[in-house]
C-alpha cells in the first residue's frame, strides 16, 4: 500500500549475474532489489525487480510506476552485445585505398609479448567494406566527387550479403560530412530498413582507424540495443510510467531512448557511468567533494575519481578488444575481485590475478567445482566472510573449501601457514588496488590525502580500509547499498549531451570569428537537443571548452572556457596549471594548439534528497563474535559482529569489527572507528597505523 | 607460522611478490610519464623507448615498460657508466650516455638517462630511460644514414657524462646536445621528459625502500633476479637437449648485393642455452653491424617472445642464456664500424635465427618469418626552414604466422611485436606535405600455411615537397618472410617513386636520394605460413578469397581449395584436389 503523495526515482542497472533495483522516495529512504539477471531477455529481469519492489510496498508495479518521476536504467545491453557477439550484420562504406584500416587496427598489440593471441574478430569482414571513389583533402575541400555509383554498388552488396546495418567512414570526413551525407542519402534510398551509422556524426575526430572502429561499434550494436530499449520504454509506459524511461551514457549523463537510438555506442559504459551520480550524491553527506570510488565486484574492480566535484572524462574507451571514441567518465579497471585466482609460478613466486573464476565455477567455497583458491576463499579462511548463504541463496559458502585450496595450491607450496597464504592473497590484491588508485590521482596529480575514499560493490568495504590506509587517505566511506552502487547514481545524475568539432588554430593567434562561429554552431545543437528531451531554458546549462596541447604533443587537455570571446592569457593560465597538475612541468612561452572546440549540454534534473533515518536510540551491540585473522601482529581474535539492520545514525563501533550489510561486508581495523552518519550510511575512521 | 620456504629462502615469499609486482609499476610509471610529457611522435605516438630499473651494480631488475628490442640490454649501459665514473656518482646527479662502443648503447640514437638513487648516502639502485631521439646529427636527418661507413657519420657520440651534477643542470653540456640535432626543441622536450620519468623512478624506489627496508629491498632485488633465472631454465629443460643451428642472411651490405650470413647454434642442456654466434660472417661496410648490447637484446627478445607471455624479462631470466658474438663479427663489430640500423637489421635476423634454431626443439611452438621493412624515411624542410621527417610506418609489412593464428597482415617493425602504433593517414596528412592514397591489403602476397602469413600492404603517398628518401629497404626484392614447419615464405616488397614528370626511379636497398614532388609506391612484404597449406581450414581459404586476400587461383594451386561460382567451397573437388597433392605415405 503506498500511502498519500509520496513519488518515487528507480534506477535499474542490469550487470552479468545480478540486476539491481533502487527505490528512492521523495523523503529520500532508499532501497535495494537484486535478482537474477536473464541474459536471454533483459527487460525480463527488470519487471521481475519491479514486481518485487512493488511488493515490498505492497503494491502492483503499476501503482509504482504511476508514481516514479524518473525512471533511469543502466544498460549493458551494448556491452553484453559486444561481449556475446550478437551484433548486427554489418557494411562499411569506406574510401578507395583505405578498405583495411579497421582491421589493420594501427598494427598495435595491447600486449606485445603475447604475440601469439590473434586478435578479436574483425566486426566488418573485408568483402563487407566496400570502397567508394572521391575524396575531402586535407584542408576540407572536395578533391573528387563521391562516386554515387561505387555507393549504389556497395548498397547491392550488402542487400546481398544480408548486411543491415551499415557504417559509412569516408576520408577525411571529420573535415565535411558532404560525402558522408550523400552517401547515407544513396544509401537510404537503396537500403530504407538499414541502420545507418555516419562517422562523422558518431565521432567526428581526426583518425580514420578510431572514427570508423567507432561507428562500425555504433553500427554493430544499433539495432539490437535500440530495439530492447525501445520496446522496453513501450512496456514501461503501458504500465504506467508517465515519462520517458532515461539511460545512462559514457559520460555519466542521462539521455531519452529516442535521443541514443542514434548513437548506442554512447551506452558501452552504462552502467558503471551511473558511479558519477552516486559520487555527486555522497558528496552531500559526506561533505566533500574529493572522492575516490572504488567498486569491488566478482571480476573487476572500477575505479574513479572526483575532483572538487567534477570527475575526469576521456574521449577513448576499449571493450573486448575494440576502440571507440565517445565521451565517457574517466573509469579505470583492473581484473580484481572477489573471484581472482591466486598461485604459485613455475619457480615459486606467488600471484593474484589477472585470470578470474567468474560466476562459474566462482571461488573454491562456492562447491561449484572452482578449485582454485580465489581471493574470496582468502576472505573466507580468514573469518572476514561468514560461511552462510548469499544472494538470496544464489551462492553458499563452504570454509573446509576454502581452506583446502589455499592449503595446497599456495601454503604448502610456499612453505606458508594458511593464514599466512591468505594474508598474502590479500595483500597481493590490494597492492593492485592500490596502484590502480595511485593511477588515478597521484598519477594525474591529485594529492591522495585530500580524498574519501567510497567502498562500493559487494567486496569494496573488505579492502577499503586497508587500501585507503596506504594510499593516505583519512576516511572511508561505504554506502549501505554499496551492492547497487551505480543504480544508486542513475537516480541522481543529469541528462548531459557533448558535442564537438575538430579545430586546427593557435592558442596565441585564434581566429575568433571562426570559433565563435562553430561554438555557435554545436551550443544550438546542444539547445535543440535540450528542448526535444523537453527541458526549459531556466533548466539548463552550457559547458564551454578547448581542447588544447603543446605543439608536437599528441594528448590534449580540456580546459572549459566561459561564453564568448577566448582570452588567450586566461586560457593559457588553466592550460598550464593543468598541465602542470598532469606532467608536473610547463614550456614556458610553448605555442600551444587548439585541436578541437566542445560544448555540453546539460539539462538539470532536480538531485536526490538524502535521507535522514531515525537515530540511534541505545548502544549497538554484536550479533555474534567471530574468530576472525585480524592481521599478522594480532593474529587470531574473536571479534564482534554487527548486523547492518541494528546500526543507525549516532552508533559508533571501535574495530576490529565486521559489519554484515545486505550487499556487502565492512571490515573494521583494529585502529580505526566505525560509525554511522546521518545518512545512515558507514563512515570509517582510520587511525595511525601501528 | 611454518619454516621458511623451501624455494625462496631468508626472504618472506608475499613479500618478495608485492616487490616485485611494485617494481615492475614504477617501471610502468615511469613510460606514463615519458609518454605524456614528451615532444616528439616517436615517443608519444610510437612508444620507442624503454624505462628500467637496475641495482646498484647495474643488472636489470625490472623493464615493465618498453619496446621487445631493448629487452634486457640496459644494463650494459649502466655498468659502462659505473666503471666510466667509479668513486664520482653522487646524490642527485643524472648521467647520459649512448655509444655503442664506450658507453654500453645499442645504437647512438638511443640515449640513455640513468639516475641513481641513494638512501642514507648509499646508492641502491639506477631508475633510467632509454629512448630514440628524433635526430642526432650525423649524415642524415632523423638519425638513419644508410650512407654511413663510419660511427663518426652517424651522428654526436656520447662516452658516459654528468648531465646533472648533485641537481644541476650543466647548461654547457646542454647547449653543446642542442647544437648537434636538427630538431632542437624536440631533443630539449624530450630529454626533459625522459629526465622527469626517472625522477618519478627514482621517488618510488626511495619509498619501496623505506616501506620494506634497505636490507629486504636489496635482498628482493637478488631474489627477483633469481626467480626470473628459475622461470627461464624451467623452461630451457624442458625441451629436447641438443644443438640446434639455424641461420638468417643478408642480400646486400647497404652498397651492392652481397651474401651475408648470421649463424647460429643454440645448446641447450638441463640447465640453460648457450647461443653462439662462431660462424658469423665479419662486420660490413653498412650500418647494419650489431653493437654487444644489441645482440644480447635481440637474443633476449626472440627468447622470451618464444617461451610463454609472463616470463620475466629482467638480467636474471638471462643469466640462463650464454651468449658467444665473437667480436669483429656482424653481431659485435669492431669501432668504427657504423651501425644505427642494427635494431632493427640485423636485430630481425637474430631473433628469427634464434626463433628457428628453437623451433627444432620445439616445433609447436615455431615462429615463421615476418616480412621485413621495405621503406625510405623522407625528410624535407618547412618554409620556416624547420625539418621534417617523415616515417612511412603505413607501408609496413605483415607478421609471420604462429600455431593457431595467422600472421598479422600489417604491423610495424618485428623487432616491436606491436608495440609501434602505425599514424592514421589523417594525421600524418596534418602533419606533413603529403597525400596519402592507398594502404591496404596485397593479395596473395601472404606466406601460404594452414596459418597463412600477413598479407602485406599497397601503399601510395604523394609527397608534394622536395624531399630526401633514405631508403633501407632490406625487405625489397626476395622474400624475406620464411614459412616453417611445412610453411612458405610471403612475396617479396617492392618500392617506386614516380616524378610528377612521368619519371619513374626503382632505388637500390639502401641510398640517400633527393626528389621533387613525387608519389611513392610500396608493396611491403607478406610474412612466412606457419604449417602445410593443404591442411588450411577450408572456410579460412574461402573466407579470404572473398576478401580479395587469395585468389581464385592460388586457393586452388597452392590451398587445394576448389571453389564453385559463388565463391563458395566445392568440398568433394577440394577434398580430391588436396588427395591427390599429399605425398603418398
Amino acid at each position: 500500500m503506498i500511502s498519500g503523495d509520496v513519488r518515487y526515482r528507480i534506477g535499474v542497472d542490469i550487470g552479468g549475474t545480478f540486476t539491481d533495483l533502487v527505490l528512492a522516495d521523495s523523503a529520500g529512504a532508499i532501497t535495494a532489489f537484486k535478482v537474477a539477471s536473464d541474459p536471454a531477455d533483459p527487460a525480463a529481469a527488470v519487471m521481475r525487480a519491479l514486481d518485487a519492489a512493488a511488493a515490498g510496498k505492497r503494491a502492483t508495479p503499476s501503482d509504482l510506476l504511476a508514481r516514479c518521476d524518473l525512471f533511469v536504467h543502466g544498460s549493458t545491453i551494448a556491452t553484453n552485445t559486444v561481449l556475446e557477439r550478437r551484433g548486427a550484420r554489418v557494411g562499411c562504406l569506406v574510401t578507395e585505398g583505405f578498405r583495411d584500416s579497421l582491421e589493420i587496427r594501427r598494427g598495435l598489440r595491447p600486449n606485445p609479448w603475447n604475440h601469439r593471441e590473434p586478435y578479436p574478430p574483425v566486426l566488418v569482414p573485408r568483402y563487407l567494406r566496400r570502397p567508394v571513389r572521391g575524396r575531402i583533402d586535407r584542408r576540407g575541400a572536395e578533391e573528387a566527387p563521391v562516386c554515387e555509383d561505387d555507393v549504389a554498388a556497395a548498397a547491392a552488396a550488402f542487400a546481398r550479403d544480408g548486411a543491415d546495418s551499415v557504417a559509412i567512414c569516408l576520408f577525411n570526413s571529420f573535415l565535411d560530412d558532404a560525402h558522408e551525407r550523400r552517401a547515407a542519402d544513396i544509401l537510404r534510398r537503396h537500403l530504407p530498413a538499414a541502420h545507418l551509422s555516419i562517422s562523422s556524426e558518431v565521432a567526428p575526430i581526426i583518425g580514420e582507424y578510431e572514427r570508423t572502429s567507432t561507428a562500425v561499434l555504433n553500427a554493430y550494436v544499433g539495432p539490437r540495443a535500440v530495439a530492447y530499449l525501445r520496446d522496453l520504454d513501450r512496456r514501461l509506459r503501458r504500465l504506467g510510467l508517465p515519462g520517458r524511461l532515461l539511460l545512462i551514457q559514457n559520460n555519466g549523463g542521462a539521455v531519452s531512448v529516442e535521443e541514443i537510438a542514434g548513437r548506442p555506442v554512447a551506452l558501452l559504459l552504462s552502467g558503471p557511468a551511473g558511479g558519477v551520480g552516486a559520487l555527486r550524491y555522497y558528496s552531500q553527506a559526506i561533505g566533500s567533494d574529493d572522492l575516490i570510488s572504488m567498486e569491488i565486484g566478482g571480476t573487476s574492480c572500477d575505479v574513479m575519481l572526483m575532483s572538487r566535484g567534477t570527475v575526469a572524462q576521456t574521449d577513448r574507451i576499449e571493450i573486448d578488444g575494440y576502440d571507440a571514441v565517445t565521451r565517457s567518465i574517466d573509469i579505470h579497471t583492473i581484473g580484481a575481485g572477489g573471484g581472482t585466482i591466486a598461485g604459485v609460478d613455475a619457480a615459486g613466486l606467488l600471484f593474484v590475478g589477472p585470470q578470474g573464476a567468474g560466476a562459474r565455477p566462482g571461488p573454491a567455497c562456492y562447491g561449484l567445482g572452482g578449485e582454485a583458491p580465489t581471493v574470496t576463499d582468502a576472505q573466507v579462511v580468514l573469518g572476514r566472510l561468514a560461511p552462510a548463504t548469499y544472494a538470496g541463496g544464489v551462492v553458499a559458502i563452504d570454509p573446509g573449501r576454502a581452506w583446502r585450496a589455499v592449503e595446497t595450491v599456495i601454503g604448502e607450496r610456499l612453505g606458508l601457514s594458511v593464514e599466512a597464504a591468505a594474508a598474502g592473497i590479500i595483500r597481493l590484491i590490494e597492492q593492485k588496488l592500490l596502484h590502480a588508485l595511485q593511477r588515478i590521482s597521484i598519477e594525474c596529480g591529485h594529492d591522495p590525502r585530500r580524498f574519501t575514499l567510497v567502498a562500493g560493490g559487494g567486496a569494496g568495504a573488505l579492502h577499503g580500509a586497508g587500501v585507503a590506509r596506504s594510499l593516505g587517505c583519512r576516511q572511508v566511506y561505504v554506502p549501505r547499498v554499496a551492492g547497487a552502487f551505480c543504480a544508486l547514481g542513475m537516480l541522481n545524475s543529469d541528462v548531459r549531451h557533448d558535442f564537438l568539432q575538430v579545430h586546427f588554430g593557435r592558442l596565441d593567434q585564434p581566429d575568433q570569428p571562426i570559433i565563435a562561429r562553430d561554438l555557435d554552431k554545436l551550443a544550438r545543437a546542444a539547445e535543440a537537443t535540450l528542448a526535444r528531451e523537453g527541458f526549459a531554458p531556466g533548466q539548463t546549462k552550457l559547458q564551454y571548452a578547448l581542447d588544447l596541447r603543446y605543439l608536437g604533443q599528441q594528448w590534449d587537455i580540456t580546459v572549459e572556457v566561459p561564453p564568448g570571446a577566448l582570452d588567450p592569457a586566461a586560457i593559457r593560465r588553466d592550460f598550464e596549471a593543468e598541465h602542470d597538475r598532469l606532467f608536473g612541468h610547463v614550456q614556458p612561452g610553448g605555442l600551444i594548439e587548439i585541436t578541437k572546440l566542445r560544448v555540453a549540454g546539460i539539462g538539470r534534473l532536480p538531485p536526490l534528497a538524502v535521507a535522514a533515518p531515525p537515530g540511534a536510540e541505545k548502544p549497538a551491540t554484536a550479533a555474534e563474535r567471530r574468530r576472525v585473522w585480524v592481521d599478522a601482529a594480532r593474529g587470531w581474535a574473536e571479534v564482534p559482529v554487527y548486523g547492518g539492520a541494528d546500526l543507525a545514525p549516532g552508533h559508533r563501533l571501535h574495530g576490529p569489527a565486521i559489519v554484515d550489510e545486505q550487499t556487502t561486508t565492512v571490515l573494521v581495523g583494529p585502529a580505526d572507528v566505525l560509525r554511522v552518519d546521518a545518512a545512515g550510511n558507514f563512515v570509517i575512521e582510520l587511525g595511525p597505523e601501528d | 607460522m611454518q619454516a621458511t620456504a623451501p624455494v625462496m629462502a631468508e626472504i618472506d615469499p608475499v613479500t618478495l611478490a608485492l616487490v616485485q609486482n611494485r617494481l615492475d609499476h614504477i617501471a610502468r610509471q615511469m613510460g606514463w610519464v615519458m609518454v605524456r610529457t614528451s615532444r616528439s611522435p616517436i615517443f608519444n605516438q610510437s612508444h620507442d623507448f624503454s624505462c628500467f630499473i637496475t641495482d646498484r651494480s647495474g643488472t636489470l631488475v625490472s623493464q615493465a615498460d618498453g619496446i621487445p628490442i631493448h629487452t634486457g640490454g640496459g644494463g650494459f649501459a649502466i655498468r659502462a657508466l659505473l666503471e666510466s665514473f667509479a668513486g664520482d656518482i653522487g646524490e642527485d646527479d643524472a648521467f647520459l650516455l649512448n655509444d655503442p662502443y664506450v658507453a654500453g648503447g645499442n645504437h647512438l640514437p638511443d640515449w640513455v638517462i640513468a639516475r641513481p638513487l641513494f638512501v642514507a648516502g648509499e646508492l641502491i639502485a639506477f631508475t633510467c630511460n632509454r629512448a630514440h631521439q628524433s635526430d642526432i646529427g650525423g649524415g642524415a636527418a632523423g638519425t638513419y644514414n644508410p650512407e654511413a661507413t663510419e660511427i663518426f657519420h652517424e651522428g654526436i657520440r656520447l662516452p658516459p657524462l654528468k648531465l646533472v651534477e648533485r641537481g644541476v643542470t650543466r647548461a654547457d653540456l646542454w647547449r653543446l646536445l642542442l647544437i648537434n640535432t636538427r630538431c632542437p626543441e624536440l631533443l630539449d622536450g624530450d630529454l626533459r621528459a625522459m629526465l622527469g620519468s626517472t625522477r618519478i623512478g627514482a621517488e618510488q624506489i626511495a619509498a619501496l625502500v623505506a616501506e620494506h627496508g634497505r636490507d629486504a629491498a636489496l635482498a628482493c632485488f637478488a631474489a627477483v633476479l633469481a626467480h626470473g633465472e628459475r622461470r627461464l631454465r624451467n623452461a630451457i629443460a624442458a625441451l629436447p637437449h641438443g644443438t640446434y643451428r639455424a641461420e638468417e642472411s643478408f642480400d646486400n651490405d647497404c652498397f651492392g648485393p652481397a651474401d651475408i650470413r648470421i649463424r647460429v647454434a643454440v645448446t641447450l642442456d638441463g640447465d640453460g642455452a648457450t647461443v653462439d654466434f662462431t660462424g658469423t660472417d665479419p662486420q660490413i661496410r653498412g650500418f647494419k653491424n650489431s653493437s654487444l648490447a644489441n645482440t644480447h637484446s635481440a637474443v633476449y627478445a626472440a627468447f622470451a617472445s618464444f617461451f610463454e607471455t609472463d616470463m620475466p624479462r629482467n638480467e636474471g631470466t638471462f643469466r640462463a642464456v650464454r651468449i658467444i658474438a665473437p667480436e669483429g663479427s656482424l653481431v659485435n663489430a669492431r669501432p668504427p664500424a657504423p651501425m644505427t640500423m642494427c635494431t632493427v637489421f640485423p636485430a630481425h635476423e637474430i631473433m628469427h635465427a634464434c626463433w628457428w634454431a628453437l623451433g627444432q626443439a620445439d616445433p609447436a611452438r615455431n615462429i615463421a618469418g615476418w616480412g621485413k621493412n621495405s621503406f625510405p624515411v623522407t625528410s624535407g624542410t618547412r618554409p620556416g626552414g624547420d625539418t621534417w621527417v617523415l616515417y612511412h610506418w603505413g607501408a609496413g609489412s605483415g607478421a609471420g604466422a604462429v600455431e593457431g593464428r595467422d600472421g598479422f597482415n600489417q604491423m610495424g617493425p618485428m623487432v616491436t611485436l606491436g608495440g609501434l602504433v602505425i599514424p592514421n593517414a589523417e594525421t600524418y596528412e596534418q602533419l606533413y606535405p603529403v597525400r596519402v592514397w592507398r594502404q591496404e591489403f596485397r593479395c596473395d602476397a601472404a606466406g601460404p600455411g594452414a596459418w597463412r602469413g600477413g598479407t602485406g600492404v599497397e601503399y601510395e603517398i604523394d609527397i608534394d615537397s622536395d624531399a630526401v628518401y633514405s631508403f633501407r629497404g632490406e625487405g625489397i626484392g626476395r622474400s624475406t618472410g620464411l614459412g616453417v614447419e611445412g610453411g612458405s615464405a610471403g612475396t617479396g616488397g617492392t618500392a617506386v617513386v614516380h616524378g610528377r614528370d612521368g619519371g619513374l626511379c626503382e632505388p637500390p636497398q639502401y641510398a640517400l636520394l633527393r626528389f621533387g614532388p613525387s608519389r611513392l609506391a610500396i608493396r611491403s612484404p607478406g610474412g612466412g605460413g606457419f604449417g602445410d597449406p593443404l591442411d588450411r581450414e577450408v572456410s579460412r581459404v574461402v573466407r579470404d578469397v572473398r576478401d580479395g586476400v587469395i585468389s581464385r587461383d592460388a586457393a586452388a594451386s597452392v590451398y587445394g581449395v576448389v571453389l564453385d561460382g559463388d565463391d563458395a567451397a566445392d568440398m568433394a573437388a577440394t577434398e580430391r584436389l588436396r588427395r591427390s597433392r599429399r605425398p603418398r605415405q
